[in-house]
């Protein structure tokens, strides 16, 4: 028995998953011991915003098959209502230093952000993805694709607009001394903000396997006329998804306020780095985004620690174009096709 | 999609419009482009400066048609290839004290060499897999271009020696207008040989394309190679324009600019961007200068314009003018729409 499932463990250390995290954690192992803990802190932080953004992508693509380019834009949102939830009850909390706010105050922030990202998404499917999906789904993913780049730049410029372009920032969300955690010092926001995204992925993760809902969700995503043949309603269920993949980016967005201030094109970056995780984990995967979404975390704070800032675009890409060539369907790959892909 | 048309009842005229791909209105709208810098509104230099970026659009727009309408490949990284071509050229003017004619091309030919890379790296995906590798690829480019400071001074541009030595932009202005046309003329040529059906063979069924003996390979590559050395000529004619060069211009929204226009012109046309570009990019100009306490409203309505033509209207304006306008009753009014047709 034992010997089994060691073969079973070797079997899988030679595919490419396991190849892949293997190789990614010698690497993070030994950077951290060559350049010290906080890049360990960094890539796990970074690691945890990019799973929720990536997640988010997944499902949209997973289940819609729509190519989402304006996923950063609800990163966005998210930040953009964090923020204007989060300072009256900052300038409340200068006054009143004892409040209840002091310790809930930042997560009514985030659970705002996280509202606004799901009624955002409802929006766009009511007045745009809707309206596309019933006049016409032939050549949908090209289609919906452009589509998503044209809410992207509307989004971009409204908030120019009417909120401005400066940098709409907070100092921290919660006050107090940072961890301590073998010699690296981890401040409260950050730690936080991980464990957030942690439960978040973690909640995520099992309504999608053990849910009535998550499953209609898994079966409209494998054959859409399986899934209206035993009843399930479509419509309700394309709407759940785009709010759900909405708000799991603008909970991103709320709840790293922080580190990114908003401003119009914040959502650039999150974008960037999560469609590089869903091109190098597959589509539709979301486990394997996860695992993708610390693999390209660990890739970009490496590059930062050894190449230099601002080549983070460059030798990540460069990477995830080798990974492409050799393995077009991603190291996680699934052969789970979306609904509208005919 | 039209076929060259051999038929002895063409008079001479109507011969050489053909082989010219042109139709009587678009001759017409040509002559009029080539005059308009002489009709008082347009004939000042901040109006001019303005329909010289319409053209560059347009002479773009054309160019990414040529990939996303035939073989059905967003090429996402299409201005960060063209910066590409700019960089070559500048880079060639200044360090190796090359016309910036000569220079031109040298960026169309490094440019294609970016491009056969793409599109060999690309063959094994498609759809947006692809575009997806086109705009990484992109992204990579733009990066190196920022942060190669040494060679590219990086944000803080790089000056570059204009075309012509006038401060006029009159030359400049019918340079891209006769961009314009021959990139259109060229990539309608080869849209006309057997090579522009193995392009739409392969669009649409790669599978079948292959099995009835068309090799996707050389088609996708070539056509891949050919639209961003046009990309590579224009970005050389860019550089030589402004006179300045950052990487700022290889950045995804201006990519996003040139697909608005290549798909509200409808896709698979050719010349329906080039047409679109004119009056909706001249508008924008308009709306951003006026407007100019309202920043980012130009793009607001441009985001609206592309929202709405793709719910709406996927086929976009050319598809408008096959259907509502090309098929008048009168037969002079015919004539002048489509040319001479080949009696059956």
């Amino acid at each position: 028995m034992s010997k089994h499932n060691m073969s079973d463990t070797v079997t899988w250390l030679k595919s490419a998953p396991g190849l892949s995290i293997v190789i990614s954690i010698v690497v993070a192992v030994a950077a951290t011991i060559d350049a010290g803990p906080y890049l360990l802190v960094n890539m796990v932080v970074t690691g945890g915003m990019l799973a929720l953004v990536a997640t988010g992508l997944t499902l949209m693509l997973g289940v819609l098959n729509i190519p989402m380019f304006a996923h950063g834009e609800y990163f966005m949102i998210g930040s953009l209502t964090a923020y204007y939830i989060f300072t009256p009850i900052s300038e409340f909390i200068l006054e009143h230093p004892d409040s209840w706010l002091v310790t809930f105050g930042p997560f009514i922030a985030i659970l705002g952000a996280l509202i606004g990202g799901a009624i955002a998404g409802v929006i766009s499917e009511k007045l745009v993805f809707g309206p596309l999906r019933r006049r016409s789904t032939d050549n949908w993913v090209m289609n919906s694709f452009l589509l998503t780049v044209g809410v992207s730049v509307l989004l971009v410029n409204l908030h120019q607009l009417i909120f401005g372009a400066d940098f709409k920032g907070i100092v921290g969300y919660w006050q107090g001394m940072p961890i301590s955690i073998a010699g690296a010092y981890i401040s409260l926001d950050r730690a936080l903000a991980f464990i957030i995204s942690a439960v978040i992925v973690a909640l995520f993760y099992l309504f999608m396997t053990y849910t009535r809902t998550g499953m209609a969700i898994r079966a409209v995503s494998q054959d859409i006329t399986g899934a209206e043949i035993v009843g399930i309603d479509i419509e309700k269920i394309v709407m759940l998804t785009i709010s759900l993949a909405c708000a799991l980016a603008a909970v991103a967005g709320g709840s790293l306020l922080f580190m990114y201030p908003s401003y119009p094109t914040v959502g650039l970056e999150p974008l960037y780095m999560a469609w590089f995780v869903v091109i190098l984990s597959g589509l539709g995967n979301i486990l394997g985004a996860v695992a993708g979404a610390f693999i390209v975390s660990l890739l970009k704070v490496i590059t930062m620690e050894y190449v230099g800032a601002g080549w983070d675009f460059v030798v990540p890409s460069a990477l995830i174009m080798l990974i492409l060539i050799f393995k077009p369907s991603g190291i996680f790959g699934s052969d789970v096709r979306g609904v509208l892909d005919k | 999609m039209d076929t060259t048309t051999n038929d002895l009842n063409m008079n001479l005229f109507d011969r050489v419009l053909d082989k010219l791909c042109l139709t009587p209105i678009g001759l017409a709208g040509l002559i009029l482009l080539l005059l308009l810098p002489f009709i008082p509104p347009f004939n000042q230099e901040y109006m001019l400066r303005w329909l010289i970026y319409c053209g560059f659009v347009a002479a773009m727009s054309v160019g990414f048609d040529f990939t996303a309408g035939y073989i059905n490949i967003v090429n996402f990284g299409y201005m960060a290839v063209a910066g590409t071509g700019g960089y070559t050229s500048a880079l060639l003017v200044i360090n190796a004290g090359l016309s910036p004619w000569i220079a031109m091309l040298a960026g169309g030919v490094s440019s294609a060499v970016l491009g056969l890379i793409i599109g060999m790296i690309s063959l094994r995906l498609r759809g947006i897999f692809a575009a997806c590798l086109s705009w990484f690829f992109g992204l990579a480019v733009m990066g190196l271009a920022t942060k190669m400071v040494w060679l590219t001074r990086g944000p803080m541009g790089l000056r570059t020696p204009r075309l012509f030595e006038t401060e006029s932009n009159f030359p400049f202005y019918f340079l891209i207008i006769i961009l314009v046309y021959l990139i259109y003329l060229i990539c309608k040529w080869v849209v006309r040989s057997k090579m522009g059906l193995a392009f739409q063979a392969i669009a649409q069924n790669m599978d079948a394309a292959r099995t009835s003996g068309i090799n996707p390979v050389f088609y996708r590559v070539f056509n891949f190679t050919m639209s961003c050395a046009i990309a590579g000529v224009l970005g050389g004619f860019y550089a030589h324009f402004y006179g300045i060069l950052t990487p700022d211009m290889m950045h995804t929204s201006k990519t996003v600019e040139i697909l608005a226009v290549a798909y509200i012109g409808g896709r698979g046309s050719l010349w329906g961007g080039a047409v679109v570009a004119f009056p909706f990019i001249f508008l924008m100009e308009i709306v951003r200068s006026t407007l100019s306490h309202l920043p980012g409203l130009n793009l607001v309505i441009y985001a609206l314009v592309l929202i709405l033509v793709m719910i709406y209207y996927p086929g976009g304006f050319s598809y408008f003018y096959d259907t509502h306008i090309r098929q008048p009753k009168n037969r002079a009014l015919r004539y002048f729409l489509n040319g001479r047709e080949a009696k059956a």
